[in-house]
């Protein structure tokens, strides 16, 4: 059997009628005809992929001035001109990847998990290329210093993307966490490097690398509960929404 | 009037606060919306409920849709969203129950007859559930291979594999029935 008479049968059995009681139809119609007033539709995908490149490099850049800007300025100029483009790649696909999870129907052209992975790997890459200072003194102390900053500035850049992204809408919530915590964790990781000026290898490809995945892992598990608890809530919406439109006969 | 133009019309209406435009949409769209959570095993009453939730989604959302984009991935791909949620409802619901004889009955699979034009339902029973929706999509609702993927939240790529896998299927099952003889000797 050929792909089109596949087609043919597929074709015959879809234009077969399939009514919807005309009653469920206007009830639908009445309930959301009540609450019906004009909206504003979200802004360009443009506008807020560049709002939120905006808030991660501000938040990073503000951590940074705080903290001193000892890392960019112990940076060979080689060092710089690779590790700071391949961040900014990152958060312009991090970005672009948390805004279409806000928005149904979008075009998806990296997955958010993909983009978790390559992004790391990218990174590791980029550091093991640009570091060979293999020594490792203070290694964990070190490292967890840096990896608890690089989280307590990725905080304030998810909290601001949360804000910007508020009014959308996630049909997949877990995706569109682990792309806010990998773009909030990427600020994190900007800020360490314009910050910390420990260039042993290990230190930067371990702890500096790290913020991003655990970062990742907070929005996704934070997402996951928040989508858990909006699912238990819907049975109790439901219930209401029966008050407005009762149940079938 | 290119169908897709008046979606678009009526959606950007809609988001206008334009009742006639959003009752229009309901009478357009819930047939094939309806006939998607059908064929994705719900009973007809469990259809009905998901439907109306489905709507009741869209209407807190409709902000989300931008003037411009295709309309149907952008039902559909909130429609998934309430069918996902209504599974794990159901999961939980039945991994809670201690009774065994209280937990929902299962919806039987649709058989499908041997010699007859089967239903839709039937047909596509026996496929993967992400096989089903994709071949739902594209044949059922008509969306293109790119609307279909921005609705999944995939890559086109990945489409057409589930695509081609379901036809895979549905031959095997059709020449088991016996109906590809009967089509490959006729007339083309």
């Amino acid at each position: 059997m050929k792909d089109k008479e596949i087609d043919e049968i597929l074709k015959q059995t879809a234009q077969a009628p399939h009514d919807v009681d005309p009653t469920l139809l206007d009830r639908v119609a009445n309930s959301i005809g009540s609450s019906l007033r004009p909206v504003r539709p979200l802004p360009p995908v443009w506008v807020l992929t560049g709002a939120l490149i905006l808030i991660c490099v501000a938040v990073a850049l503000g951590g940074a001035a705080r903290a001193g800007f000892y890392g960019i300025q112990r940076m060979s100029d080689l060092e710089r001109a690779l590790i700071f483009p391949a961040l900014g790649i990152l958060v312009w696909l991090a970005a672009s990847a948390c805004v279409k999870e806000m928005i149904p129907g979008s075009r998806h052209r990296v997955a958010s998990g993909t983009l978790l992975g390559t992004g790391c790997l990218s990174l590791l890459v980029v550091f093991a290329a640009l570091f060979h200072d293999y020594r490792t003194v203070e290694f964990v102390s070190a490292g967890v210093v840096c990896l608890v900053v690089g989280l307590l500035i990725a905080t304030p850049a998810a909290l601001l993307s949360w804000l910007l992204l508020r009014r959308g809408f996630a049909v997949n919530p877990v995706a569109a966490g682990l792309a806010g915590g990998t773009l909030a964790g990427l600020a994190g990781v900007v800020m360490l490097e314009l910050h910390c000026a420990n260039f042993e290898a290990l230190h930067i490809m371990v702890w500096h690398t790290a913020v991003i995945p655990v970062s990742a892992a907070i929005g996704a598990l934070l997402a996951w509960r928040l989508g858990s608890r909006s699912v238990s809530g819907a049975r109790g919406g439901a219930a209401t929404d029966q008050t407005v439109a009762p149940p079938r006969g | 009037m290119n169908p897709d133009i008046d979606l678009e019309m009526l959606m950007a209406r809609y988001q206008q606060g334009d009742l006639a435009a959003a009752t229009a949409l309901i009478h357009r769209l819930s047939p094939q919306l309806h006939r998607f959570f059908v064929v994705q095993f719900a009973s007809r009453g469990d259809a009905d409920d998901l439907l109306q939730e489905t709507w009741l989604r869209i209407h807190k959302a409709r902000h989300t849709y931008r003037s411009g984009e295709p309309v149907l991935p952008w039902f559909y791909a909130i429609a998934r969203n309430i069918r996902v949620d209504h599974y794990r409802r159901t999961s939980r619901t039945m991994a809670r129950e201690l009774r065994l004889e209280e937990t929902p009955e299962v919806q039987a699979a649709p058989q499908l007859e041997s010699g007859c034009t089967p239903n839709l339902e039937a047909l596509l029973a026996p496929l993967p559930e992400s096989q089903r929706e994709v071949i739902e999509m594209l044949k059922v609702a008509g969306m293109s291979l790119e609307e279909v993927a921005r609705a999944t939240s995939s890559s086109v790529g990945s489409v057409k594999q589930k695509a081609h896998r379901g036809y895979e299927r549905l031959r095997e099952r059709l020449n088991g029935m016996g109906l590809g003889k009967e089509r490959t000797g006729g007339p083309s």
